[in-house]
């Protein structure tokens, strides 16, 4: 057996699979759910490259498989990102029976999720940015389905993802380049510039923001968190692999600044916008940039703490786009529009989706006892310890976003329907509270739920 | 005939393609010089790459353009307009601000990469040239003619700095992917509703 086949070539057959099943939700439910699940718990239970033992039957499965003279390697120190990323899928694929994105949802998100975890495993691993451009293109049907107008933001998310490639590859060349010639000056300068603009197309870092908001606007909610949930994610572990792999990017003196400066933008930017916002939608888009700018400034503050804040969010940040993205899902099915003016007294008629949705939000703002809290103070506090301005700005920004949370629950809460009526039905309220559950001891038991993350940055050995 | 000694030949009739595609001309001239242009990316590529190879890009990009002519049937008549006059004035105007500022760059990017002038010109061109008809249209099939137009220009550059298999698949398979996006967005509209 062999990982990369089982971790990557699987979901792929399966994602073909699911073409063919996709009308039938509950059954594309199951298998992508199911298949998920199996891989989720395959790569948290099995040793990679070591001789397994199960009853009379003994089996290796190695971690190398070569296409085209290039290597794709899944080893043990990728055994916690599958953990994460399958157990991710199981939870997207199955709230997607419920939060009805489509059905092109299972097949394009399946291959998705292959083609992330390939980008992963390839190696060298700056080809992993023709894999990420496939799963963006793949994304494409997804967002904007049959049948509907296509989008500024589709477009823009298209044009702005895509132009990352060049710049990637680019900066892969001239990173091989400076190993050759290290002592030429103008050539670092060039890989970090085509670095970073490589990344700021890739994560929406400001001005090449603009596709966030507009996106979340016009696709279905449960589409777009799931595309935004995950390819920032593996972007950000691209970023990690190139601080990992070169050191003379890793030791550049500017970086931290760079860093520092780019992830307070995003954070205002986030914060503010999501805070003045009269579509919800599009307030998820700033929630989006906020947590971006925060994973950013995470990584740049190079220190220990920063790594482990970086890792440690990851669970937290994923829980609450997810339940971000459902609760707004299902508030397009009751009919009502996801503006201020939809969600007057939605308290009385959708109570789980309202308070689910405020306590995804206020989890991303990192108020206390919410899964994001802890993270979000200890990187404060590092951020305080090396630049008074930039405290201030996360300052002003979390107190913004606060403010718009605040301002969803009194209009949530005003009193348009004398009754309380529950609008949901029970698989939905039963999911939502699942998730506004998982977030609240998470906030509430951080050192049970956040150090298995830690091994998630395990490979990157220069960085610690 | 060695084709590298006359590559210079193929930077006018990039000019050329990637200006016709800027103003538009109807969907007929659109796809014919949206072909010539990869016959010229292909000369250019023979530059770096064994003719076997390099031919790659010349189907890909023959392959994406027949994919985004399928649709033209299907889009919608804001899709298929031709671009005013005056507007074609702008846009040539603009392009010819662009050919002066890539004719002033292109030695700097000869200098960094070590590539020919035919190499650094034809891919400065296609990559601002493209990046001008992403930012002046809205169309989903004419962004996405922007997009192919400046993945072709890098493609040109990158041949010269990296010769690998898989590289040259994926970038094919990227190159027919997005035309089949393109041809997804201008049909999508009028397909049948999801649900």
């Amino acid at each position: 057996m062999n990982a990369p086949l089982l971790w990557i070539g699987l979901p792929i057959v399966f994602s073909v699979v699911l073409l063919f099943i996709m009308r039938r939700a509950a059954l594309a439910t199951a298998v992508a759910a199911s298949l998920c699940l199996f891989l989720a718990l395959l790569a948290w239970q099995t040793p990679i490259d070591s001789l397994i033992q199960i009853g009379p039957l003994s089996f290796k499965i190695s971690s190398e498989i070569v296409i085209l003279g290039r290597r794709f390697v899944l080893d043990n120190g990728h055994r916690a990102l599958l953990t994460l990323i399958y157990a991710l899928g199981f939870a997207w694929f199955f709230g997607a029976s419920v939060a009805k994105p489509g059905r092109l949802f299972w097949p394009v998100g399946m291959g998705m999720i292959a083609l992330l975890v390939a980008a992963q495993a390839v190696q060298p691993f700056l080809y992993a940015a023709l894999l990420i451009e496939m799963a963006v293109l793949l994304s494409i049907p997804m967002l904007n389905p049959p049948g509907r107008p296509v989008g500024l933001g589709a477009l823009r998310y298209l044009i702005f993802q895509t132009l990352a490639l060049p710049f990637i590859l680019l900066a892969g060349w001239a990173a091989s380049a400076i190993e050759t010639n290290p002592n030429n000056a103008s050539l670092l300068v060039q890989a970090a510039v085509l670095f970073g603009l490589g990344f700021a197309f890739w994560l929406a870092v400001f001005p090449f923001n603009t596709w966030v908001p507009l996106l979340t606007g016009e696709a279905h909610p449960y589409a777009s968190g799931f595309v935004l949930s995950f390819l920032p994610g593996v972007a950000l572990f691209m970023a990690l692999g190139f601080l990992d792999s070169f050191a003379w990017l890793r030791d550049n003196q500017n970086l931290p600044a760079i860093f520092q400066l780019v992830s307070t933008i995003m954070v205002v930017i986030g914060g503010l916008g999501a805070a003045f916002q009269k579509d919800l939608k599009r307030a998820f888009g700033y929630a989006v940039i906020l947590e971006s700018g925060f994973s950013v400034l995470a990584l740049g503050l190079r220190t220990t703490i920063g790594l482990q804040a970086f890792a440690t969010a990851l669970l937290p940040r994923f829980f609450a786009l997810l339940l971000f993205s459902f609760s707004l899902a299902i508030f397009e099915q009751s009919g009502a529009p996801t503006t201020l003016d939809g969600i007057k007294g939605s308290l009385r008629r959708l109570p789980f989706a309202s308070v689910s949705l405020l306590t995804a939000y206020f989890s991303l703002g990192g108020l206390p006892l919410l899964a994001e809290f802890p993270i979000r103070q200890a990187l404060i506090e590092a951020v305080a310890g090396q630049s008074l301005p930039l405290l201030v700005w996360i300052l002003i920004s979390s107190l913004s976003f606060w403010g718009g949370g605040f301002r969803l629950l009194a209009i949530m809460a005003s009193n348009q329907q004398p009754d309380w009526k529950i609008g949901e039905k029970p698989l939905p309220a039963f999911l939502l509270s699942f998730g506004m559950l998982a977030i609240l001891f998470i906030g509430l038991l951080p050192s049970v739920f956040l150090p298995g993350m830690l091994d998630l940055i395990q490979v990157y050995t220069h960085l610690k | 005939m060695n084709l590298a000694q006359y590559a210079i030949v193929a930077v006018p009739i990039l000019m050329v393609c990637s200006l016709v595609l800027l103003i538009g001309f109807g969907w007929r001239g659109t796809q014919i010089a949206l072909s010539i242009q990869y016959l010229a990316v292909f000369w250019l590529v023979t530059l770096s790459w064994p003719i076997g190879m390099a031919a790659v890009k010349l189907i890909v990009g023959l392959m994406a353009s027949a994919v985004l002519a399928t649709t033209q049937g299907s889009a919608s008549p804001g899709e298929t307009a031709a671009v005013p006059l005056s507007g074609r004035v702008f846009r040539t105007l603009t392009a010819v601000l662009v050919w002066i500022v890539i004719f002033s760059v292109s030695p700097v990017i000869m200098s960094m990469t070590n590539v020919s002038q035919a190499t650094s010109l034809g891919c400065l061109l296609l990559m601002s040239m493209g990046l001008l008809q992403m930012g002046m249209n809205q169309q989903p099939a004419r962004v996405v003619i922007g997009l192919l137009t400046f993945l072709a220009g890098f493609e040109i550059l990158y041949a010269s700095l990296e010769v690998s298999v898989l590289v040259a698949g994926l970038l094919a398979a990227i190159n027919l992917a997005l035309a089949l996006v393109g041809a997804y967005l201008t049909a999508a509209p009028t397909m049948e509703i999801d649900q």
